[in-house]
């Protein structure tokens, strides 16, 4: 850098290269941990019903966790034993705090657990196969 | 405050969608990206009308992108005023009119943190309007349709597309501001060798 550079503007470039760094650095390490749990992992294909309980959020409702896992939501609304009619647009948090304020957790926890014991059953891969076993022929 | 957000956008459909990407593209941390994502993913769920998101989200993100570089606009005189003899401000404004279109277009979707000072900064500069608006529809169009067409590949697995792509925009963010900041210094070494 020249000597009759602005110091203003070279403290300013100095900044940039730190802060450029830094970032990449930072940025670049959670992408790539981001971009391992890719690794294997295609996407699920259309009209998958949702089995795995696991990506179930707190932010969720639960006609939209009924809607994604196939399970009625009446189901769901009789296991917290709360009324459907005026918690339909609540968060999965909302009504933990409302109904169950020193369970952190609980609704979430029982959502699962009712998701996963009235799932439809799986479909299955391939069709059945309708081969018969070779029998012996009848001996005359 | 995405959180909050996801759970509205279940309850009122595409239309918050589109007031959502209005906000943000008035610098709101409303977390767009996400809600660009997360719409798509909820479209493969038949949750949300996908066509009549992509239009909702496409005009929100384009008034609030015209009201911020109205905003620049207005703004113009004062700068104008306070660093409009400056050399820097000169060289500044000079080098983003240069590249401002690709600015534009590379902050609607890739670099998607500094899209707001894109767009006060194309406002205060004088950066013709028609140009703008053209580059940012086609950035716009672009971030909505790769990042929500990744929220339907992905379906109910589309957090992990959302922390991937949120991660990657820092990234290059950051090779961006050290790209810069090396191309000036080199710049420099130049000058006084020249």
């Amino acid at each position: 850098m020249s000597a009759n550079t602005n110091p203003k503007q070279k403290a300013l470039v100095i900044i940039l290269i730190i802060l450029g760094v830094v970032f990449t650095a930072f940025f670049g390490m959670r992408a790539l941990r981001a971009f391992k749990k890719f690794d294997g992992h295609r996407p699920p294909p259309h009209g998958k019903v949702e089995t795995d309980v696991e990506l179930i959020r707190e932010w969720m409702t639960i006609p939209f966790i009924s809607h994604t896992y196939h399970v009625p939501d009446k189901i769901i609304f009789e296991a917290l034993g709360i009324s459907p009619s005026e918690n339909h647009e609540k968060s999965l948090e909302d009504i933990n705090t409302e109904f169950f304020p020193d369970n952190a957790g609980y609704v979430l926890d029982v959502v699962k657990k009712t998701i996963l014991a009235h799932q439809p059953p799986p479909l299955p891969d391939s069709a059945p196969t309708t081969d018969v076993p070779p029998t012996a022929a009848p001996v005359p | 405050m995405s959180e909050f957000l996801l759970t509205q956008i279940i309850n009122f459909g595409t239309p918050l969608v589109g007031f959502i990407l209005f906000l943000g593209a008035l610098g709101l941390p409303v977390g767009a990206s996400v809600v660009v994502i997360a719409a798509g993913a909820f479209g493969q769920q038949g949750i949300l009308d996908i066509p009549t998101a992509a239009v909702y989200g496409l005009i929100g993100a384009l008034i609030g992108d015209t009201l911020s570089f109205g905003m620049g606009y207005y703004a113009k005189d004062a700068v104008q005023k306070r660093l409009g003899n400056s050399p820097a401000w000169k060289n500044a404004t000079g080098g983003f009119q240069k590249n401002a279109g690709l600015a534009v277009f590379f902050t609607r979707w890739l670099i998607t943190a500094v899209a707001i000072p894109t767009n006060l900064i194309a406002g205060s500069s004088g950066y013709k309007y028609s140009h703008f608006i053209s580059y940012d529809i086609a950035g716009e169009i672009l971030w909505i349709g790769l990042y929500g067409g990744l929220g339907y590949l992905f379906g109910s697995e589309w957090e992990l597309v959302s922390d991937f792509l949120s991660n990657f925009g820092g990234l290059i963010l950051g090779i961006v501001l050290f790209g810069f900041g090396i191309q000036q210094a080199l710049k420099w070494q130049k000058t006084k060798q020249g």
